[in-house]
């Protein structure tokens, strides 16, 4: 429990820090947000006039303390560029991405838990070998030029899943609905983690079962199908489950082609949006949440470590 | 154990290079062909008849792939793809090199510096790079484009930087691991400077895992830089790249697939071409896949016997026979004889010593009993081992598990490695207890409770609830033989068991196994490199050297009078109290490597009693004096007899 | 949000989720086919290009959100159905005082907001006091970017409840015109009070919809208004679906996820008009594609350079090959979509590298290294990056060396905006102006240049073309102003400020099942007449 708290206090620096960054780079970006909102009406006149009214004529450091002091109160401001306040399009979003970034988290986890366990127990086999040749050509393809192919041929060809968005536009919304809308960015983003968790999971599981306490295991007579799943297995996940914390931040990350490709309404295309209509609040909030869950992604992955392994505990 | 010392054995010479290692690796060679192929085109991209990458020809345009005058068609400029495709690959790879090279001198820098400076410089170093991680890698990149405007070298310099990170934090681990190790200290007091001694001292052993990042990362940095390409950040027309082709190419997927299906697939292959290589790289750098061993043993001991010795006579008082039995390891088109035809015999309650010097192959014959011997690369080639009224070489599988554990059982060496970490004791005992006997979990507890009791583990239900690491190590010896005990084993082998452990330690093992042998009559046979040990607790003894039993007898017979001069030089080696200096290395020279097992005698070359007979041809295993049934057998042409001194042999 | 997260709990209990994943493909096909088809009848499913930034009228600056804007409200006047001229609308009538200073409307009766609340007198003046005045109660509910539009007017009061007096500073031709565009829209006044900074999400206006819903960044809904003033519209409802990729667009619109796509991509238009189960709809509009040429510095401070740029430049390539037909060759600063205004006698530049070549001759300028900026996107801008790398080609013909910097939209306008002055000789540029005063009023004029608040980003200045443009400004008679305007673009054209590329032709694809469908010159979306069955 300590440890927990010590953890998330450690956090408190970083999101700071993360904050002074984005504040800092957003302002060495050329163009501000009045130019974005004006567009081709951004007289030098009319940018003046609206960066009045959005309060962006104070000095930098101003407009940083100004922000953190409202942040202190619960208040993320006001988007310039949605015109709705940051907190409730960042938690829409934010969930929106959760759900696809989660589901392609559990996607790779279990698929590249399996298929990693089971090409280290069929080591050189067909499986093996075949296992091996996907995970290769899935760590080895640009992740937005796959999802395209995938539209092209799920959506478009064959018509079995939509292209594109969370719900269906009319009569949408059920769990099925954004099931079905959310099977093809959740493979495409799931595809490379898949690839990285595989190759792990059988590189531990061969470490693993190469250990001395496995030879104990058989030398106490228990069945190949225990050694391999109870014994060896729990070892190996004790190394992987890092990993998949650091994953989930590739994941978070990758989601940004994914949700551009797919129109998943999630942070990551807001993000990008977001900078690039110099949107400074927006990205502030965006930056925020995506990097917390980042950390606390990290921090889940560590307590479930040491839940698994009785060593690190203490 | 055994696997390793036998690698330990191998000849530097018959060690392949790191390149012949690399093109073994069939994938990684593949690896190396696809991506010289491609480099080598991409290079020679000026010296190619190609049309100009950058000359529209808008009558032209979106042609098909195979079209009259444009082998893979034309974009919707009318611009040659194939020309495109492989100036565009140029920039692509010098890109992704680039930005590799870059990453990794820097963040091995940070790496370095913050794992050998410790302390506060580390600690700030690190909180920088996990701000750098906790911001989403691809927003990071798009706002350093963003900043410093789009543009190939600036996508490259973002880029690099969100690789920076990945490179510090391997570095850092294996520096810090570094930074604390005896040379270094070594070189800190001879008065070298720091900045010597982190490139003359730490770099060298860093450099691998430098290599290796570089090569894991240089295909994911490819991916990347065509990532910010595809968003329009790199690569500025009309200058082509990869990624910059797949986006210009995207906004026509429905109409003209080909123009971005086809850098697509220029990426798909450069990054596999690189990652199939990277993989092989890493192989050959990594110390603990070196070898070729990295294949996982299978639940039992490949057996392929050349050589099956007749069924031998029934004997109620025996245990366990073994003869002819030879155990082998293949690693690449080298055989290793780690046990080349050992015999012997046991019945209930006798106690046998197997001694003999590391990777004499006296743990192999051990493991080979059960079936143990890890395999790849091990094999059973010939041999049988009579046990319980059947050839156990011959057996199922299900028959060797349903002995294992049961009336055969094991204590291995170290028991820290040897108990699962992840597991209580006393689960790994009731889960030994409950493969043998049909008890619920309930009654498996009890009983091994009662186990942990008979081991003289003070206060057994409580220590049941510990984990390994929380255990001593003569503790954890005693779950190892209680775990051995659980089923009423008829026949226990016993690997080294007390070599882990301190002197005092080592006595009270000792004396619980002797304990429990008397009391259940089991069968041990004592695995040790250790006479003094072997004095305490064997009735006989067998002395191994390079795969065979060189000697063996009655324990006080062979100690008093060692007719073979390996096992005199044993003996003699064995600590005495006020005569320190004596250790078992003392024995000048080293034992032949298995897989180059000498003709004759394979002790001749470190034998000062070497003749040349000795090496002439086999010297087989002979009763010391002919027709005395005392056991006593000696392979040697020339043993030390009593009346040596007299006759001094020829 | 409420929604969402009650589907994402409800995908997430059970563990469905993995294992419907694991299963991905046969059983969830029949599903959305059905779903695609089962898109009804009266309901209008339309693809926008990106998620609207606002609903309130004078909070907004992209066509992206007029489209919606349009059917939401009303304005005093509007366009006439396909044409570029003024038509009454919440606005019986008006009179134009003598000296051009004062406008008289007269208002529709019996009109209400949406909310219930009528329309009249007070609400107008509301809507413009909000927007002009920075002392006005809800001036906070802004900003109010294209509140410019309106910076001629001096007062606006209720005369009485259905008369209202536009006062203005001075003369000004635009006017009318500006009051049709959606800056002119009103808002309920009731609504914006009860909803303050929030009404851009809540709006409620006097149009054939009504707003229903929005559900951020998956649809705004808007109902069918059976009150409408001009007759219930024939729709149930229309939805319009943000979705910002234009190849996501084209695969929704292929799979029949909707029933509208506007700004077809150029190469998916042959697509479209093969199969017999889309309409393709075309309409040129009042755009112009161009190049800013640097006239204050470099090789283009001469007229003879610029001029060469303009022949050298294959407009007519550009327009057939890249833009796929999706845009005509334009003649001159001012598009022929202001037919009224526009000067038929007006040339195109001819595409003759030989003259091209001589002219760079004569003015020495050859082999002269240039710099060119490029957007990657932003509105109007169709296909800038393959556009400027064609147009680099063609400017390698002719011996000019031109070093291309590409920038996203908004950096771009960073930089083009305050002008080009030591940092480029050319840029890309595009426009939709909705009065063909607008683009050279505010870029070629030499009171215009960026230190002043203009858009004159090449520096260009003619005092006869100043002074026509004045005097056009503050003319009351149509026919007067077009005379102007013309000789205005014949000097223009002569010198050559920019290089004049092309006029978009603004296109649209519908699904068989959608009637009455027309794209408007003003690139509104006007769904009044729009069925579906």
């Amino acid at each position: 429990m300590l440890y927990v708290a010590k953890r998330l206090l450690a956090m408190i620096p970083i999101l700071l820090g993360l904050t002074v960054v984005v504040f800092g780079m957003m302002a060495l970006i050329p163009g501000d947000p009045a130019t974005a909102i004006l567009g081709s009406y951004a007289t030098p006149e009319n940018v003046e006039r609206l960066n009045r009214q959005l309060g962006l004529d104070r000095p930098l450091w101003e407009q940083y303390l100004v922000w953190l002091g409202n942040i202190l109160e619960g208040d993320f401001g006001r988007s310039y560029s949605l015109n709705r306040p940051v907190i409730d399009e960042v938690l829409e979003r934010f969930s929106a991405t959760l759900l696809l970034a989660g589901a392609a988290l559990l996607l790779c986890s279990v698929l590249g838990l399996l298929a990693g366990a089971v090409s280290a127990v069929r080591q050189f086999g067909w499986a093996d070998r075949t296992i091996t040749f996907l995970v290769l050509i899935g760590i080895s393809l640009p992740s937005f030029w796959l999802g395209l192919l995938l539209i092209l041929l799920f959506a478009v060809e064959l018509q079995w899943l939509p292209a594109s968005g969370m719900v269906a536009i009319y009569g949408g919304g059920g769990p099925l609905d954004i099931l079905t809308h959310l099977i093809l960015p959740a493979c495409t983003l799931a595809v490379v983690a898949t690839g990285v968790i595989a190759r792990l999971t059988r590189a531990s599981m061969l470490e693993v079962l190469r250990q001395d306490y496995i030879r104990t295991a058989r030398a106490k007579g228990l069945s190949e199908r225990r050694v391999i799943y109870r014994h060896a297995f729990t070892a190996a996940l004790v190394t992987v489950i890092p990993v998949i914390g650091i994953q989930a931040g590739f994941v978070l990350g990758g989601a940004v082609y994914i949700e551009t490709v797919f129109q998943w309404p999630g942070i990551g295309a807001m993000l990008v949006k977001a900078i690039s209509t110099r949107d400074l609040l927006l990205v502030q909030g965006g930056v925020l949440v995506v990097a917390a869950s980042y950390v606390l992604f990290n921090l889940a992955a560590d307590l479930l470590q040491s839940a698994l392994d009785p060593r690190l505990k203490g | 154990m055994s696997a390793r010392a036998a690698r330990r054995d191998r000849p530097d010479q018959g060690r392949p290079s790191p390149w012949a290692l690399l093109l073994n690796n069939r994938l990684a060679a593949a690896g190396l062909v696809i991506l010289s192929a491609v480099v080598l085109l991409a290079l020679a991209a000026p010296l190619l008849p190609l049309q100009p990458p950058d000359v529209t020809e808008p009558a032209e345009r979106l042609k098909r792939p195979l079209a009259e005058g444009h082998l893979l068609g034309t974009d919707d400029l009318g611009r040659d793809l194939l020309s495109r495709l492989l100036w565009g690959t140029r920039v692509s790879l010098a890109v992704g090199l680039s930005a590799t090279l870059i990453a990794a001198f820097f963040g091995s820098l940070i790496g370095l510096v913050a794992g050998y400076a410790g302390g506060r410089t580390d600690s700030l170093l690190m909180r920088g790079i996990d701000l750098v991680m906790a911001f989403p890698y691809i927003l990071l990149a798009l706002a350093i484009v963003a900043v410093l405007g789009p543009g190939l070298l600036n996508a490259l310099y973002a880029i690099a930087v969100v690789n920076i990170p990945f490179f510090a934090r391997n570095i850092r681990g294996v520096t810090l691991g570094l930074a604390r190790r005896e040379f270094v200290d070594a070189a800190r007091l001879s008065g070298k400077s720091h900045l010597l001694i982190v490139v003359t001292e730490i770099l060298p052993n860093v450099l691998p895992v430098i290599v290796i990042t570089m090569s894991t990362t240089l295909g994911w940095m490819i991916l990347e830089t065509a990532g910010l390409s595809f968003l329009g950040l790199g690569a500025q027309p009309p200058q082509a790249d990869l990624g910059s082709m797949l986006g210009e190419g995207r906004k026509l997927l429905f109409t003209a697939p080909h123009v971005s299906v086809i850098p697509g697939l220029m990426i798909f292959l450069v990054v596999m071409s690189i990652n199939l290589l990277g993989d092989g790289i890493r192989d050959v750098l990594d110390p603990r896949l070196k070898s070729g061993a990295l294949a996982r043993p299978s639940a039992r001991t490949e057996v392929r016997r050349e050589r099956v010795p007749p069924e031998p006579e029934a004997d109620p008082g025996r245990v366990v026979s073994v003869a002819g039995l030879e155990t082998q390891f293949r690693i690449g088109r080298e055989v290793y004889r780690a046990v080349g035809g050992v015999d012997f015999r046991l019945a209930s309650g006798e106690c046998l010593g197997l001694v003999g010097e590391s990777g004499s192959g006296k743990s192999v014959t051990a493991l080979s009993l059960a079936g143990l011997v890890p395999s790849p690369p091990g094999r059973i080639v010939g041999g049988r081992v009579d046990f319980e009224g059947r050839d156990l070489l011959a057996a199922s599988d299900a028959e060797i598990r349903s002995l294992r554990g049961g009336k055969l059982a094991h204590v291995f060496q170290d028991p820290l490695a040897t108990l699962h970490p992840l597991f209580t004791v006393g689960d790994q005992l009731v889960e030994a207890i409950r493969a043998h006997q049909p008890l619920s979990r309930a009654e498996a507890r009890e009983r091994a409770h009662a186990l942990l009791g008979q081991v003289r583990i003070p206060n057994p239900a409580a220590r049941a609830e510990a984990y390994p690491h929380e255990l001593s190590g003569g503790m954890r010896q005693r779950v190892s033989i209680a775990m051995a005990l659980a089923n009423d084993a008829s026949l226990l082998i016993a690997d080294e068991p007390t070599t882990a452990l301190d002197v005092t330690v080592q006595a009270q093992v000792l004396k619980l196994l002797d304990g429990l042998r008397a009391e259940r009559d089991t069968a041990v046979l004592f695995i040790t490199h250790d006479f003094g040990v072997v004095s305490e607790l064997c009735d006989r003894i067998a002395v191994m050297y390079a795969g065979r039993i060189v000697e063996t007898g009655e324990t006080q017979a062979v100690m008093a009078a060692p007719a073979h001069p390996y096992t005199r030089m044993l003996i003699d080696c064995v600590p005495v109290l006020g005569q320190p200096g004596r250790r078992l290395d003392a024995i000048p020279g080293l034992p032949p490597p298995v897989n180059r097992l000498p003709e004759g005698c394979a002790f001749a070359e470190r034998c000062p009693r070497a003749q040349d007979d000795c090496r002439a041809g086999e010297v087989p295993l002979e009763p010391l004096a002919a027709g005395v049934a005392d056991g006593r057998a000696v392979r040697c042409l020339h043993p030390i007899v009593e009346d040596e001194k007299k006759e001094p042999a020829e | 949000m409420k929604r969402m997260a009650g589907a994402l709990k409800g995908a997430l209990t059970g563990g469905a989720l993995a294992t419907a994943l694991l299963a991905a493909g046969a059983p969830a096909s029949g599903l959305v086919g059905e779903a695609a088809a089962q898109t009804p009848p009266g309901v209008l499913i339309v693809g926008q290009i990106a998620e609207p930034k606002s609903l309130d009228p004078q909070a907004v600056t992209a066509v992206n959100d007029f489209r919606i804007l349009m059917n939401l409200y009303d304005g005093l006047v509007r366009y006439k159905d396909g044409t570029l001229q003024v038509e009454p609308a919440l606005a019986e009538s008006w009179t134009i005082s003598d000296d051009g200073k004062t406008y008289t409307f007269q208002l529709r009766e019996g009109v209400a907001f949406h909310d219930g609340t009528p329309f009249d007198a007070e609400a107008v003046v509301f809507a413009f006091e909000r927007m002009l005045n920075e002392d006005h109660p809800y001036y906070d509910t802004g900003p109010f970017p294209l509140s410019f539009f309106f910076s001629a007017v001096e007062s606006v009061t209720a005369q009485d409840a259905q008369t209202v007096v536009f006062q203005l500073k001075e003369p000004y031709a635009p006017f009318l015109s500006n009051l049709a565009y959606p800056t002119g829209l009103i808002p309920s006044p009731t609504a914006i009070k009860e909803q303050g900074e929030d009404f851009g999400r809540n709006p409620v206006g006097t149009g054939a919809f009504k707003f229903e819903e929005w559900d951020s960044n998956t649809k705004v809904v808007a109902s069918a208004n059976a009150d409408y003033w001009g007759g219930a519209p024939d729709l149930k409802a229309v939805v319009f679906r943000p979705i910002t990729d234009a190849n996501t667009r084209v695969a929704e619109m292929l799979s029949g996820g909707i029933d509208v796509m506007v700004e077809v991509p150029p190469d998916n238009v042959a697509t479209f008009a093969e199969d017999a189960g889309f309409t393709v709809h075309e309409q040129a509009g009042p755009h112009l594609w161009f190049l800013i040429l640097n006239a204050k510095e470099g090789p283009f401070a001469d007229k003879r350079v610029r001029q060469a740029a303009n022949y050298a430049i294959d407009k007519q390539a550009l327009v057939e090959n890249v833009l796929q037909g999706t845009a005509e060759v334009a003649a001159g600063p001012t598009p022929p979509a202001f037919s009224w205004a526009y000067n038929e006698a007006l040339e195109p530049y001819p595409h003759d590298p030989e003259k091209a070549r001589a002219l760079l001759k004569e003015a020495g300028a050859e082999g002269a290294e240039l710099t060119f900026y490029v957007t990657q996107g932003g509105s109007g801008m169709l296909d800038p990056v393959p556009m400027g790398a064609a147009i680099q080609a063609d400017l390698a013909e002719v011996g000019l060396e031109v070093a291309i910097e590409t920038y996203e939209w908004n950096t771009f306008l960073g930089k083009v905006n305050p002008g080009l002055e030591g940092k480029a000789d050319m840029a890309e540029m595009a426009w939709m102006t909705n009065d063909p005063d607008t683009l050279p009023y505010l870029a070629l004029r030499s009171d215009a240049m960026p230190d002043q608040g203009g858009f004159n980003s090449g520096y260009y200045s003619n005092p006869e073309v100043d002074q026509l443009l004045e005097q056009a400004r503050r003319a009351t008679d149509q026919a007067e102003r077009a005379r102007l305007y013309k000789q205005m673009q014949e000097i223009v054209r002569e010198d050559a400020p920019w290089v004049f590329v092309a006029n978009w032709k603004q296109n649209a694809v519908t699904s068989e099942r959608v009637e009455g469908f027309t794209l408007q010159p003003s690139f509104f979306l006007l769904l009044h007449e729009v069925g579906k069955s």
